[in-house]
């Protein structure tokens, strides 16, 4: 039963959330507006579907051609400012959510990545994921995507630059912390 | 057919062609990977566009406009930021619910706070950062992270209104 609850716990949220928001639609039209809710929403879905489809066959195959193990072998050796923007490319480029990049940057940080590198790494995998971008693009336009890229484009190196500064030397406490 | 489909499409055209000289099997892992993600995340996609649905026929344009519409200044971007912790799942989940939170007023200021709070302050991805990096990272990562929605919202709002 708790394993139930902590793998399908999103879906049991935002089920908690339908299930407010129906309750809303109700108070504000009775059955009609729940109906409309959630007519409205599948006929949304129904219309971006082409668009959806697009969207998971570009990030399946940028999985496919982007190798996981190159990205750890390439980052893990490089240092300084050239390690972190190495380090902001692997990250763009590196697909899948959190278990997949995590277990990568576990990696990075025990083969003796430094700390700089490991922010500026998990950082650009936030920003600039490439794996990411079809969708949002597909979902949000180009508009709000070409502008929060072009914002937070200095963001990752500069973030790793700056934690180099002023925590680098931390690296072996870290190390240890998670020996640990 | 809009133009952002077009041009995606074209991209999967472009890369199936890669996939297909590169050998080894990579266009059929490609096509495998699709399906195990849409497969694993139907559902998600599904539950989110419900959320979009009801928010379309409750329409709170006037509480999304005054919490973070376009004039909702730093009150907006505040809003976003922490708005952004909370919201669950991945890009599937919460890129269609943040396009029907800009549909119905939001700002473009506080929606690029929102998106950037997201990607890089989730407490959801905290619990995956944890076991893997340790406190230690995750407290510099994250504490110093949390100025980068701020940043990004403001510049938005100094450069777009």
């Amino acid at each position: 039963m708790k394993s139930f609850f902590q793998k399908n716990w999103v879906q049991i949220l935002l089920s908690g959330v339908i299930f407010i928001l129906a309750g809303l639609a109700y108070a504000q039209g009775g059955w009609p507006d729940v109906l409309a809710g959630f007519t409205t929403g599948v006929s949304i879905l129904g219309r971006e579907s082409i668009l959806l489809v697009a969207a998971f066959l570009t990030a399946g195959l940028l999985q496919a051609l982007v190798k996981k193990e190159f990205i750890t072998h390439w980052l893990g050796r490089e240092a300084g400012i050239k390690g972190i923007l190495l380090a902001c490319l692997g990250g763009g480029l590196i697909p899948g959510g959190p278990y997949a990049y995590y277990p990568i940057a576990g990696a990075l940080l025990s083969s003796g990545a430094g700390l700089g590198v490991l922010v500026a790494f998990v950082t650009a995998k936030n920003l600039w994921s490439v794996s990411r971008l079809p969708y949002e693009y597909a979902i949000l336009g180009g508009t709000i995507t070409y502008r929060r890229y072009l914002i937070t484009f200095l963001i990752p190196p500069l973030l790793g630059i700056l934690v180099e500064r002023l925590f680098g030397s931390w690296i072996s406490a870290i190390r240890e912390n998670v020996k640990r | 057919m809009s133009s952002a489909t077009l041009i995606l499409w074209c991209i999967v055209g472009v890369l199936s062609i890669f996939s297909w000289r590169a050998g080894a099997g990579t266009l059929q892992r490609g096509l495998e990977l699709t399906w195990k993600t849409t497969r694993s995340n139907a559902l998600l996609i599904f539950l989110a566009f419900l959320i979009v649905g009801f928010v379309n026929v409750l329409s709170p344009e006037e509480l999304i406009t005054a919490w973070i519409g376009p004039n909702s200044g730093w009150r907006g971007i505040a809003t976003s930021e922490f708005l952004g912790m909370l919201l669950p799942g991945g890009p599937y989940v919460v890129f269609p619910i943040i396009d029907i939170l800009s549909q119905a007023g939001a700002g473009l200021a506080p929606v690029i706070t929102l998106i950037t709070s997201w990607s890089t302050q989730s407490l959801l991805t905290v619990s995956f950062e944890l076991p893997f990096m340790g406190w230690r990272f995750t407290s510099i990562r994250w504490g110093l992270g949390l100025a980068i929605p701020v940043l990004t919202g403001v510049v938005a709002l100094l450069l777009w209104g």
